[in-house]
């Protein structure tokens, strides 16, 4: 064990822990609190059914995070062809021997837990990708036969999580390859060729129905929220009342009406923002989302001190996603992007979006510890 | 690898590209704060607005029914109260499992498990479904008793309109139902339409309740209630109650003890009977036979019995003594007698009847084949001689009947709110001319005709309440004009004005010395329907109405009785009479529809109503009135 942790001269596991980059994990627990304090309140002021396994799971995944940044750098380097390979077969199998859920095949029951691939994946295009530029020389980045595999690395399993279908996590996905493309230093003319592509792709899905019916919907209804306002636009309406209502700061903890009188699905996940802007106001929000900031901040410029490119762009990568889930999550609670069904991460109930969260800050926690290892040798 | 692993260039270019990245995301999260600021501080007051209108709701309270009570207060048509089990489907978890737990404490056939199924697929388990109603005390405190191990159960008393005479006040009273597309259209109830809409909530469908919808139906109350996204009430808020008030008390002038008393006399018999207060018009007794009962219609009429009711050849939906329409056969001869006194004859006119009259070109019968022998008028009422009343027929012009006929109410409608009413037919030659509008060669009026309108036969048709308000016109000589509303809430209705009829007293004097000859004088031809008590006394007359003639060929076989037909071509039998003889205060009609002999069928019923009728003396009695009714209430509340 110890062989595997020590990246540099023999340290005792105290002096592992104390290096650890304790700011960071003292702010991602003050965003989780907020998920168990506001989950408290949707629970109907009850540790039962959301709060307490919040709190439990976060604690968990806080243990995997930190042995994940004892590991040293290096292995996750080894590792990430592999780590991408097995989500890719996975993901290939849930359409075989996955369980339907709402109408989506997503997941693989694996007896005493369910297993969902293209969580796995979000971690595995970050490693994989990290690990392909990692191994490429500047020039390189943007010569067309080194844009290959990169290409069919991120478009294999989008493709498979769009069959599920799970829009949100697709987008999630190709967004995340398509970030750490850029910053590997992709010229800027394939950047831009690159999203004149994904908008002809959007538009290609649209004609040819690639999309299912309440995927259109939803896309439309974001369009124009107040075509449909008791069917697909009712929730998206009744989140901005539950903001909106909530004024400056708030109506008070547990006083939330919208909450209280159930005017919302999901309230536990996709709409958890709505419910703490409600009871917490403006002030709260903006608290938080600066909490979201200087999470993102402290984890680029970990990144970015970091010598190993791998560890560089894979702690990079895991910032992207998160800034993504954070982005795309408050857009679309409060009618500025889709209803695509992408959780608050750290603060939506939901067990394995947790993991996959800390699981990708434990790479960061890893490129920290790892800092002053150049990569070059296992 | 080992050599661009570590490339200085990649790192400047990633430090570059991240910066962008970052500035980037500061950005759009930038931009996420300025639309929160937008919707939590700009729009504030616009979202807390909707946020109150989503939360709260007006919950309309059904006012109670106006009660129906009889002339003495006695109810006739209350609210009971209704226990009844709703099950919320989306609070019950697995449904099927929450049936069954509820299926150990109530019974649940299997087609009605069946339907509840598919009714809570339809609503997708946001509405509440009624699982079972009109459970009984103890099946309502056990589920009451058991409800913590019943998730979604819910225990509800609501109102049930009761009857409790039940078929004897069908037909007066009518019944209430299920509101109908009609009634949510109808201008009436422009204003009305979130009451109508409440779950249950019943309109008059016939009968007074019909009628007197707007006064029974009272005011709905209201409650500001805290609903959630499902419009379930969260919270009510008591402070905003409004509450709602009864509908009025309709005071009847029927005398429900005499109404059960003629229902009882007349069972089994598709018959009707009506009993008139001479001095008030007041309607004591409107039965009719056989009857439904109303508290079976109020949940919901089965399609099987309203097929049953609607195909029994006693036609149990008509409502007789209203719509019931008979030839009024001897029991018009009084009329005739008045109207021959008017025109000149003396009523001292004596005839001899040898059993037939020559009349035009054949012979009118008497219903007695060997004759009366010589008769005056009084006796020819007594005896129900025919060739004496074919003989005022010859003196008479049909105009001159028809004048006596309608002073004395017939043909007229007496609106006493009660739908389906008929008016019948008094002949004359403005009738014939109307009803052979298309027809002129029909049109003239032959004497021979006259002759059978003397005996109450041809076109002559008339309802019991004509029959009963003619007997009491005569008794009284007063214009009596039949009510059946005493009050209603606290405007109690004048009793209607009677004047003098524009008939002399002393023909009318005839009539009633001949009708109590029908009873009171050996050879009358309703004798038996004398009072047992001696010290009272009864003056009738029998009729007899033509429903079938006898063919020669059937009369040469040997069928002459009634009894011998089938029942759907036997005469109606009547009997109209009044008492007592001396200061008459009652007037009674009874119709026995194919009862082959008034005098033999009609007039024992009659003798068994007045004798309950006098017993009691009704009109002898202090009836309530609307302030003492509700001082009784309060007393009640108190109590």
């Amino acid at each position: 064990m110890a062989s595997i942790i020590l990246p540099g001269p023999r340290r005792g596991i105290q002096d592992q822990i104390a290096r650890l980059h304790w700011p960071m994990i003292v702010m991602l627990t003050m965003i989780a609190g907020a998920g168990v304090v506001t989950l408290y309140s949707v629970g109907g002021g009850s540790w039962s059914p959301w709060a307490g396994t919040h709190a439990l799971r976060f604690a968990f995944s806080t243990f995997v995070m930190i042995v994940m940044g004892l590991i040293g750098i290096r292995y996750w380097m080894a590792l990430s062809y592999p780590i991408y390979f097995v989500a890719l077969i996975a993901l290939a199998l849930v359409p075989l021997i996955g369980d339907v859920n709402m109408g989506a095949r997503r997941w693989i029951d694996l007896g005493p837990m369910q297993f969902q691939p293209s969580e796995l994946m979000k971690i595995g295009i970050v490693l994989a990708l990290a690990r392909y530029y990692h191994g490429l020389r500047a020039e390189q980045v943007s010569h067309i036969l080194f844009l290959i595999p990169p290409a069919i690395m991120i478009a294999a399993p989008v493709g498979l999580v769009v069959l599920q279908p799970d829009l949100g996590t697709a987008i999630m996905i190709g967004a995340t390859g398509a970030a750490i493309m850029v910053l590997a230093g992709l010229s800027w003319r394939l950047i831009f060729l690159g999203a004149a592509a994904a908008v002809g792709g959007a538009i290609a899905a649209f004609r040819f129905g690639v999309l299912h019916d309440y995927q259109l919907k939803r896309i439309f209804t974001f369009l124009d929220p107040d075509s449909d306002p008791l069917g697909a636009g009712y929730h998206l309406l009744q989140s901005k009342i539950g903001l909106g209502s909530g004024g400056l700061v708030g109506k008070g903890y547990m006083l939330g009406t919208q909450r209280e009188l159930n005017f919302l699905p999901e309230m536990q996940t996709d709409f958890i923002f709505t419910i703490f802007g409600e009871e917490f106001g403006f002030v709260g929000c903006v608290g938080l989302l600066l909490l979201y900031f200087a999470v993102i901040m402290t984890g680029m410029n970990i990144a970015l001190r970091a010598r190993s490119h791998f560890a560089r762009l894979a702690a990079l990568g895991v910032c992207v996603t998160f800034a993504l889930y954070v982005l795309i999550n408050t857009g679309m609670v409060m009618g500025l992007a889709p209803v695509v069904g992408v959780p608050l991460p750290l603060v939506s109930y939901g067990g394995t979006v947790m993991l996959t969260i800390m699981a990708g800050f434990g790479i960061v926690m890893s490129a920290h510890m790892s800092r002053d290892a150049d990569g070059t040798a296992l | 690898m080992r050599v661009n692993s570590n490339d200085p260039e990649k790192k400047e270019v990633v430090t570059r590209r991240a910066a962008v990245f970052g500035g980037g995301f500061g950005l759009l999260l930038a931009g996420v704060g300025a639309r929160l600021f937008q919707l939590q501080v700009l729009d504030h007051e616009k979202y807390q607005r909707l946020a109150q209108e989503n939360q709260f709701n007006t919950r309309i309270i059904a006012p109670l029914r106006g009660e129906i009570v009889d002339r003495f207060g006695k109810i006739l048509a209350s609210n009971r109260q209704n226990f009844r089990l709703l099950l919320m489907p989306d609070e019950a978890g697995d449904i099927e499992a929450a049936l069954d737990r509820i299926r150990k404490f109530v019974v649940i056939p299997d087609d009605k498990h069946a339907k509840l199924l598919r009714e809570i697929k339809r609503t997708q388990g946001y509405a509440p479904v009624e699982i079972v109603n009109n459970l009984g005390w103890d099946d309502f405190s056990k589920i009451n008793y058991e409800l913590p191990h019943l998730p979604g159960a819910h225990p509800e008393v609501s109102e049930t309109r009761n009857y409790p005479l039940g078929n004897a006040t069908a037909f007066m009273i009518g019944y209430v139902g299920a509101v109908t597309e009609r009634d949510l259209e109808a201008p009436e109830n422009e204003n009305q339409q979130l009451l109508l809409r409440q779950p249950g909530f019943k309109v008059g469908r016939d009968g007074l309740e019909r009628t007197y919808e707007k006064e029974l139906r009272g005011v709905a109350g209201s409650m500001d209630v805290q609903v959630n996204a499902h419009g379930r009430v969260i919270e009510e808020i008591e402070d905003s109650i409004k509450q709602p008030t009864q509908g009025e008390t309709l005071g009847l002038t029927i005398d429900a003890d005499l109404q059960l008393a003629a229902m009882k006399a007349l069972e089994g018999e598709s018959a009707s009977a009506v009993v008139i207060d001479i001095e008030t018009g007041d309607i004591l007794v409107l039965a009719s036979t056989p009857a439904f009962d109303p508290n079976i219609f109020t949940k919901g009429i089965p399609t099987d019995l309203w097929r049953e009711l609607n195909e029994s050849p006693y036609k149990p939906l008509l409502n007789k003594p209203l719509g019931g329409v008979y030839p009024p056969g001897s029991t018009f001869k009084m009329i005739t007698a008045i109207a021959a006194q008017r025109a000149g004859v003396d009523p001292s006119f004596s005839v001899h009847c040898n059993g037939k009259f020559w009349h035009g070109n054949r012979f009118f019968h008497c219903w007695k084949k060997e004759g009366h022998g010589r008769v005056d008028m009084k006796n020819a009422i007594k005896h129900s001689c025919d060739v004496f009343f074919y003989t005022m027929g010859t003196k008479l012009d049909i105009d001159q009947i028809a004048a006596v006929a309608s002073e004395l109410g017939l043909g007229e409608m007496f609106e006493l709110g009660i739908p389906g009413m008929r008016n019948g037919i008094v002949p004359s030659r403005d009738w014939k001319r109307a009803h052979y509008a298309g027809t002129p060669e029909n049109q003239i009026w032959f004497p021979g005709e006259t002759l059978s309108v003397a005996i109450g036969q041809g076109a002559t048709t008339a309802t019991p309440l004509q029959l009963a308000v003619m007997t009491a016109r005569i008794a009284s000589g007063k214009e009596v004009r039949p009510r059946i509303v005493r009050f209603r809430g606290d405007l109690e209705l004048p009793t209607p004005h009677a004047p003098h009829l524009d008939l002399n007293e002393e023909y009318l004097q005839i009539a009633r010395a001949g009708m109590n000859a029908v009873v009171n004088e050996p050879g009358g031809t309703a004798v038996r329907s004398a009072f047992d008590n001696k010290e009272w006394k009864l003056a009738g007359k029998t009729g007899t109405a033509q429903v079938y003639r006898i063919t020669d060929e059937e009369r040469r076989r040997g069928l002459t009785k009634g009894e011998d037909l089938p029942w759907s071509r036997r005469d109606h039998a009547l009997f109209v009479c009044f008492a007592p003889y001396e200061a008459p205060r009652y007037a009674c009609a009874v119709v026995v529809e194919h009862g082959i002999g008034g005098a033999k069928y009609a007039g024992p019923k009659a003798k068994e109503i007045m004798t309950a009728v006098m017993t009691k003396d009704p009109a002898r009695l202090k009836a309530m009135t609307p302030g003492a009714l509700a001082q009784n209430a309060s007393r009640a509340r108190e109590g």
